[in-house]
């Protein structure tokens, strides 16, 4: 029950409190409500609390049936996806609990054709060798190249196994009829027998997929100081950076070049909706809402390394874009087709960087990236409190007019030159090289 | 060697042609694709040839597929068909299992002549597919704009009208871009490629206004969005297609609409044209003539220059396109290199 953290103001950090203690229903519907209520925001509180529950999911789900398993995250999934359509992080972690729990799956039939369970015990335990918190981010960063290098080549033997060669979409056309209807393609005279019967009895995949979201669970905590590593080769001695928004991201990025060369940032306040925490930001006052973890506690701000910062008001941000050499931006979540969402008034600091010619550089963790193309661009964007445009004080005016505050902007792939994620620095167009890598095709839209 | 040239021997006196059978599967069956049709000659090349060695056979397939190529004038859509074939082939042999080099080579002869009419209901199964995946830029309130005579975009946009009882019928409106190249001739009455589609959305409740190639910029302030299809999607993520949808793309751009191409993906062709007159193709759409030239050559030759004009095609660049879905999904030009890559390499 959230009453139990009752000194708390619910949150991610009352939510992640209770979930050690409340029956695993009562969690799902909690996270729900605070999805809707828009208690828990921000993609990463969000990724991390789905990341948590779907962690105790698993680990209350009383079967060893990767099917089942499936089944059940799906629809705890659709739960949270539908209890808050916008936070695309949810759905993106959601799918790529799925992804763990098919690939162990698939691991498994694999080693039972392979008949040996050695093998694959220990191939999922590399990535956990070089666990030492000494080198998070070159850590994390190979397990999830490993990640996904480990998938590419398994499904090719996989599929040669199973059936005619089939590992590539073009050839789906001509390859055998369906699955196992054409079994001389299985090599192992038992592997029938085996697969139908040795199915999940072998070893129970749960806890590989348990460590799997546990990885992804430190992604989330090491994402920025991983992307924060690319800093020196973007920014340069003497270069003017325009921000915006307080985007911890964007912030840790700036203070990593900071510690090695000293430039100028010029960074927009973002009113209405972020401005208080873009001051805070800049003086260095942050006294960060609970939504953001402990991990974050406290961050110097940049005029403490010596770095000249600028504010400004959105409203100038054309007047002084002839004068700045790059823009890096933080985003609330990055789309297939390479374009993103962003908080209000990116777009237009995007626009006016594509007019002067200005690069243009997201940073946003891979979490961020999500398979979903958007169709209709209007139904991403969130409306959020008008209060913050007109207060209620103003009563004769709120009457009168109709007052909008829209919360986020769909900025298009073409205004953008460049994403850093903590894979790396990737063009907008090679971003679905990375959803191919991350999430199953079948997973994209359960 | 020697067995290689005793194959090509023997095909050229077989009575099997290979270009008549290819010209009648495309008619047998309308709904048939160029690369499917292409595909399916080969497997009846196969089924009429005795030979039982692989590269006898590889040997066989090359040539049958250049004189395909020779004899269609344009070969671009047909060629994504039999280089997938050969691929195919090829790679199904290197692999280990019963189907490689060390198995009995007929097995996978026998696999492929026993599927062949599999190969075709995939194909139109994979049109189906690319419907579901294209309904989501279909909105409900859209005008969607497009052209030609495409199966595909007939499909999706069918699909999308819900003419089968679907469960959730878009409310949408068409803008229908009709050629002009033929209904402008003296065969009035051979009405133009898209027609068929036309009264088929009409019947199903979706309004559909129909416009000249020289309205659409006119009209594209109308549109939400523009669909298209494809003959060949080539290795940029361009493609290629029915004359007039360059224009469309470039029309699209300047006015930021989105830009969708709907194609199969076996209609991947590993071709990277550098512009219009780069394509592997001969067509006299610029034709240059002075009134001498026009008093020496009779009615005749005019006729035929039409009728290659209502075939012609043009290239679209990548940088048009916004994204092409196909049957492995939505995919951004630059994935398409990546897809062929695979099958190549």
């Amino acid at each position: 029950m959230p009453a139990t953290s009752a000194p708390l103001t619910p949150g991610l950090a009352s939510f992640l409190k209770s979930l050690k203690t409340n029956p695993i229903d009562t969690s799902i519907d909690n996270l729900i409500s605070l999805l809707k209520r828009r208690q828990i925001r921000h993609s990463r509180s969000c990724a991390t609390a789905t990341a948590y529950l779907l962690l105790r999911v698993i680990s209350f789900c009383r079967t060893t049936d990767a099917n089942k398993l499936i089944e059940r995250v799906q629809s705890v999934g659709r739960r949270l996806m539908a209890a808050q359509p916008r936070e695309m992080v949810v759905g993106n972690i959601v799918r790529r609990v799925l992804g763990l729990i098919r690939d162990e799956a698939e691991d498994d039939r694999d080693a039972e054709f392979a008949l040996s369970d050695a093998g694959s015990e220990s191939q999922p335990q590399t990535p956990r060798v070089l666990e030492d918190p000494s080198t998070p981010q070159d850590r994390d960063f190979l397990s999830v190249r490993h990640e996904g290098s480990e998938r590419s080549s398994s499904r090719p033997p996989l599929t040669s196994h199973s059936t005619n060669p089939a590992p590539i979409s073009m050839f789906s056309l001509l390859s055998g009829p369906e699955a196992e209807s054409s079994l001389p393609g299985s090599p192992v005279p038992g592997s029938p027998s085996g697969r139908v019967t040795g199915h999940g009895s072998v070893r129970d995949i749960r806890a590989e997929v348990l460590d799997g979201i546990g990885e992804i669970i430190d992604e989330l905590g090491q994402v920025d100081d991983q992307i924060a590593a690319y800093a020196l080769d973007h920014i340069h001695s003497n270069e003017v950076i325009l921000t915006h928004t307080s985007s911890t991201t964007v912030q840790k990025f700036l203070l990593k070049a900071a510690a090695k060369r000293k430039f100028t940032v010029i960074h927009a306040e973002s009113y209405p909706n972020n401005h208080d925490a873009t001051h805070a930001t800049v003086s260095g006052t942050v006294s960060d809402e609970d939504d953001n973890l402990s991990f974050e506690s406290f961050q110097k701000p940049l005029i403490a390394l010596g770095i000249t910062v600028i504010l400004i008001p959105d409203s100038a941000v054309f007047a002084l874009m002839s004068r700045v050499n790059k823009v890096i931006l933080g985003t609330h979540s990055v789309l297939a087709n390479g374009g993103l969402v962003a908080a209000a008034g990116t777009r237009v600091i995007a626009r006016a960087a594509k007019v002067h010619q200005t690069p243009v550089v997201v940073v946003s963790g891979v979490y961020k990236l999500s398979p979903v193309y958007p169709f209709d661009f209007d139904s991403l964007i969130e409306y959020g409190d008008a209060s913050n445009v007109i207060g209620y004080e103003d009563g004769d005016l709120v009457d009168q007019i109709d007052v909008q505050n829209p919360l986020y902007d769909y900025v298009p792939a073409e205004l953008i030159d460049l994403y850093i994620t903590n894979l790396g620095g990737h063009a907008p167009s090679y971003l679905y090289r990375i959803v191919s890598d991350h999430y199953r095709k079948e997973d994209i839209s359960f | 060697m020697a067995t290689a040239k005793d194959a090509s021997a023997g095909s050229a006196n077989k009575p099997f042609d290979i270009v008549a059978t290819y010209n009648n599967l495309l008619r047998s069956d309308p709904d048939l694709t160029m690369p499917i049709a292409a595909i399916e000659a080969l497997v009846l090349l196969l089924t009429h040839s005795p030979s039982s060695t692989i590269s006898e056979t590889l040997d066989l397939l090359e040539k049958s597929t250049a004189d395909l190529k020779k004899a269609i004038p344009n070969p671009i859509g047909l060629s994504a068909g039999t280089d997938l074939f050969q691929r195919y082939l090829i790679t199904t042999l290197q692999r280990p299992g019963q189907l490689g080099p060390a198995g009995d080579f007929n097995a996978i002869r026998a696999h492929l002549l026993s599927n062949g009419r599999l190969f075709i209901r995939r194909a139109k199964e994979s049109r189906d597919k690319i419907a579901t995946f294209g309904r989501g830029f279909v909105r409900d309130g859209s005008t969607v704009l497009t052209n030609g005579g495409s199966r595909v975009v007939a499909s999706l946009l069918q699909h999308a009208a819900g003419e089968k009882g679907g469960p959730s019928a878009v409310r949408f409106r068409v803008i229908y871009v009709l050629s002009s190249a033929k209904g402008n001739l003296e065969n009035h009455h051979a009405e133009p490629e898209g027609m068929e589609t036309v009264r088929a959305l009409r019947a199903a409740g979706v309004p559909v206004a129909t416009i000249p190639e020289s309205a659409v910029a006119y009209s594209l302030g109308k549109a939400d969005v523009v669909i298209v299809g494809a003959e060949g999607v080539v290795e940029n993520g361009g493609i290629v297609s029915r004359l007039g949808t360059y224009q469309i793309g470039l029309l699209a751009k300047a006015m930021g609409k989105p830009f969708y191409v709907v194609a199969e993906s076996h209609k991947f062709v590993r071709l990277y044209p550098l512009g219009q007159y780069d394509l592997p193709i001969e067509q006299h759409v610029i034709d240059f003539k002075t009134d001498e030239d026009l008093t020496d050559e009779a009615h005749p030759s005019d006729c035929t220059d039409k009728a290659v004009l209502g075939e012609a095609v043009d290239f679209t660049p990548p940088h048009l396109i916004s994204a092409l879905i196909t049957d492995s999904g939505v995919l951004t030009p630059s994935a398409v290199s990546e897809e062929l890559i695979k099958i190549w390499f």
